[in-house]
């Protein structure tokens, strides 16, 4: 395994164009965890959204008022929970009937003048509204070097325009398949998105509901890169994002229901980067320093070679 | 080594002596590790050392307890599950420390006896009692290791680096096979006297993989039958990249003495990132410290789904399942054997609390997509589970809501059964609100 997974610029500081307080480049790593350089540490990502009524019940009793405080919640995000990165899922698109492609602008304006982190944006899922949604989120994130998703190999166009438009990096999801993971990132290549401008998702199931997939195809795609395919040299982000409405988080006894949520979302996300995710997500704020401690844990080995 | 490369040292005369028709059929055996150089009567001794170092599992066995709740480790052939498939799950075995009062070593072990945890139609325990040795007085770790034994026939892991109190301690329990830890540079000689007079597998101890080779070889050529390797890790990194470089150098059998499974203790780790580690990252046994529910669950759950064989998905019996109590008139939901896709569909139908039946077809455990992308849902299968089932006298209408993935079938299923089909929807996520607004 000689080759590196190409780095992805997420964020820019004011010296790179944007206003960011700080910046990364995913990716770099030329071996697994464990297994030689693995390149920085996977960064934590912590996701908010616009519209908390699509949002796991165990979070927002956690986060409070919070929820309807888009500003507030992301704040916190960077201030109180040490995230490293914010993801704005825009849930409000999900509704039956969303015609206001500008509130989802407006949303993302509001998110990067609350905090200095990078953000990771989240848009529709439809089609019929991808073009407007994805035009907003990337005109609202001008010069910040947004990670921009979702696409996928039915609908991928709206976000890659956006993203080449207003100079953001994309997120490529496919179905927990190498095959179509690879596939993606060629016709991502032909619309025009440069290899350093996508970040791979290869969807992640929740713990206990398909997660070995995702895990095994994660390292597929990270051992394939290492062994030379350049179009699935890209970073890995990974966000197992049913871990809060499994069942055995709804069925948890009251007093465990807290812990069961976040030790379901760590065991995940832990699990990605080891298995050479460079960028994990979360939904509950107590997942965020217990995996921080343990990424960092994880990434201070001395090993033999 | 390949079949072929076993073959040419083979006498080649196929005298069937060996018990296989051909000389060939037997090479193909011995390179699959389903059996042993010496059933050849006609091979010189070196041959036999050199097919014999080829041919066994890279990560020898070794095996934890007796009776129905021992375990074995090891065997292990790849780096990455979906190489092959990683064989034997790690063993989980909960400390207790023989300074507690006695009672509470007792409710430890019966609580450890005692967890099930019920997912997907298996049940998840752990594996056994970690004891160790906190008091110095080898009676006392004697008598916590009766107080164990005391709990039923749960495996033993007993930990201190002095073998006078393990020599008291297997004096009591030392017929059960109990794991003991750890023969190490200065002590060795006497662990590994102990681990060959009861027989039981022995952990080593040491810093570099140099020292870990060396003490492996030595307490093998004393007489111990089964070897666990404690890399001594000081982070959780520490322990995943002396791991991999084990198992890396196990596979590819380039020092024979390292091919041994691992052993982690977590206890001065972070619990939970080290428990996680040692699943993924080849551990054989793994010590905790008790854990809170949750984390067990999570633990538990990330063990099985890791040590699932890709090729072979857990599967339900085919089947009518009814659910929350459903009469005459409550819609039959057509679904397939996947374990996971079942499970998952229950859990929603469960809470929406919406009577039905869930009617399960056999697609050898593949998913609804890849069933009936790779022509295994068809509408013969369901003309014939229909049939095998029952199902027309279970409910008293003829219709089939069918998942929104096998949609293409829907008119095909029609003309075959004479039921009348509706497509639900792709995601069981939203089969509550579907089953809601009905027709």
């Amino acid at each position: 395994m000689t080759e590196r997974i190409t780095e992805v610029a997420v964020g820019a500081t004011r010296t790179e164009g944007g206003t960011r307080t700080r910046s990364y480049r995913v990716g770099g790593a030329s071996a697994l965890p464990g297994m030689g350089d693995a390149g920085a540490r996977p960064l934590i990502a912590l996701e908010i959204c616009d519209d908390p009524a699509l949002w796991p019940v165990v979070v927002l009793e956690e986060v409070g008022d919070l929820a309807g405080d888009l500003s507030g919640w992301a704040k916190a995000a960077e201030e109180r929970w040490g995230a490293d990165l914010v993801r704005l899922v825009l849930t409000s698109t999900r509704r039956r009937g969303f015609d206001d492609p500008a509130s989802s602008g407006k949303a993302v304006g509001e998110v990067l003048a609350a905090t200095g982190l990078p953000l990771i944006v989240e848009g529709s899922i439809d089609p019929a509204l991808d073009t407007g949604v994805f035009r907003r989120c990337g005109e609202a994130g001008e010069g910040e070097r947004l990670l921009l998703g979702t696409a996928e190999a039915e609908r991928y166009r709206s976000v890659a325009a956006a993203a080449l438009a207003y100079g953001h990096a994309v997120l490529a999801q496919t179905p927990i398949d190498i095959n179509l993971a690879k596939q993606l990132n060629i016709l991502l290549r032909e619309t025009g998105v440069p290899h350093d401008r996508i970040v791979i998702d290869p969807y992640t199931g929740a713990l206990g509901y398909g997660f070995e997939y995702s895990y095994s195809v994660m390292e597929r795609v990270r051992t394939a890169a290492l062994a030379g395919d350049a179009d699935l040299a890209m970073p890995v982000i990974s966000a197992a994002q049913d871990s809060l409405t499994v069942r055995e988080v709804r069925e948890a006894p009251e007093g465990e229901r807290v812990e069961t949520a976040v030790q379901w979302e760590f065991y995940a996300a832990f699990s990605a980067a080891v298995a050479g995710a460079g960028i994990v997500c979360v939904r509950h704020p107590g997942t965020v320093g217990m995996l921080r401690e343990a990424i960092a844990d994880l990434w201070g080995g001395e090993g033999w070679r | 080594m390949k079949a072929l490369e076993v073959y040419k040292l083979l006498p080649k005369t196929n005298c069937k002596e060996c018990g296989f028709p051909t000389c060939l059929a037997f090479a193909m055996k011995l390179a699959a590790g389903g059996a042993g150089p010496e059933r050849c009567p006609y091979l010189d001794e070196e041959t036999k050392a050199l097919l014999g170092g080829a041919t066994r599992p890279p990560v020898r066995a070794a095996t934890v307890g007796v009776g129905a709740r021992s375990f074995t480790v090891g065997e292990e052939i790849v780096m990455f599950r979906h190489e092959k498939t990683f064989y034997h799950r790690p063993g989980i075995m909960v400390c207790a420390d023989d300074t507690s009062p006695l009672e509470e070593v007792r409710r430890n072990a019966e609580e450890v006896r005692d967890l099930v945890v019920h997912r997907v139609g298996q049940d998840l325990t752990l594996d056994g009692i970690a004891l160790r040795c906190e008091s110095g007085d080898p009676d006392r770790f004697a008598a916590a290791s009766m107080v164990v034994g005391e709990c039923g026939d749960l495996p033993r892991l007993l930990i201190t680096a002095d073998p006078g109190a393990h020599a008291a301690a297997l004096k009591v329990c030392g017929q059960f096979l109990p794991l003991i830890h750890a023969a190490t540079a200065e002590n060795h000689e006497e662990m590994a006297g102990l681990a060959k007079r009861y027989g039981c597998p022995l952990v080593v101890r040491a810093e570099t993989p140099e020292e870990l080779a060396d003490l492996a070889a030595r307490c093998t050529a004393a007489g111990v039958r089964a070897i666990l390797l404690d890399p001594a890790p000081r982070t959780v990194g520490d322990f995943v990249a002396r791991a991999s470089h084990l198992r890396e150098h196990a596979v590819k059998r380039a020092s024979p003495d390292l091919g041994y499974p691992l052993y982690l203790d977590t206890t001065t780790l972070g619990t939970d990132a080290a428990l996680a580690a040692g699943i993924l990252r080849y551990a054989g046994v793994i010590a905790v410290p008790p854990l809170p529910r949750p984390s067990l669950l999570a633990a538990l759950t990330l063990r099985q789904n890791i040590y699932t064989d890709p090729q072979k998905p857990i599967q339900v019996t085919p089947g009518i399942y009814p659910v929350n109590n459903p009469g005459r008139d409550a819609p039959v939901l057509l679904s397939v054997n996947f374990s996971l896709t079942y499970f998952t569909l229950l859990g929603y139908l469960e809470a929406g609390k919406i009577p039905c039946y869930l009617f399960v077809v056999d697609t050898a455990g593949l998913s609804v997509l890849t069933a009936v992308a790779g022509g295994k849902l068809d509408e013969d299968l369901v003309k014939k589970s229909i049939e095998s089932t029952g199902l027309a006298g279970t409910v008293d209408h003829r219709t089939l809501i069918i998942p929104g993935y096998a949609a293409p079938l829907s008119g095909r299923i029609e003309d075959a059964t004479g039921w009348n089909v509706r497509v639900g929807p792709r995601d069981a996520a939203e089969i509550a609100e579907f089953l809601e607004k009905g027709e």
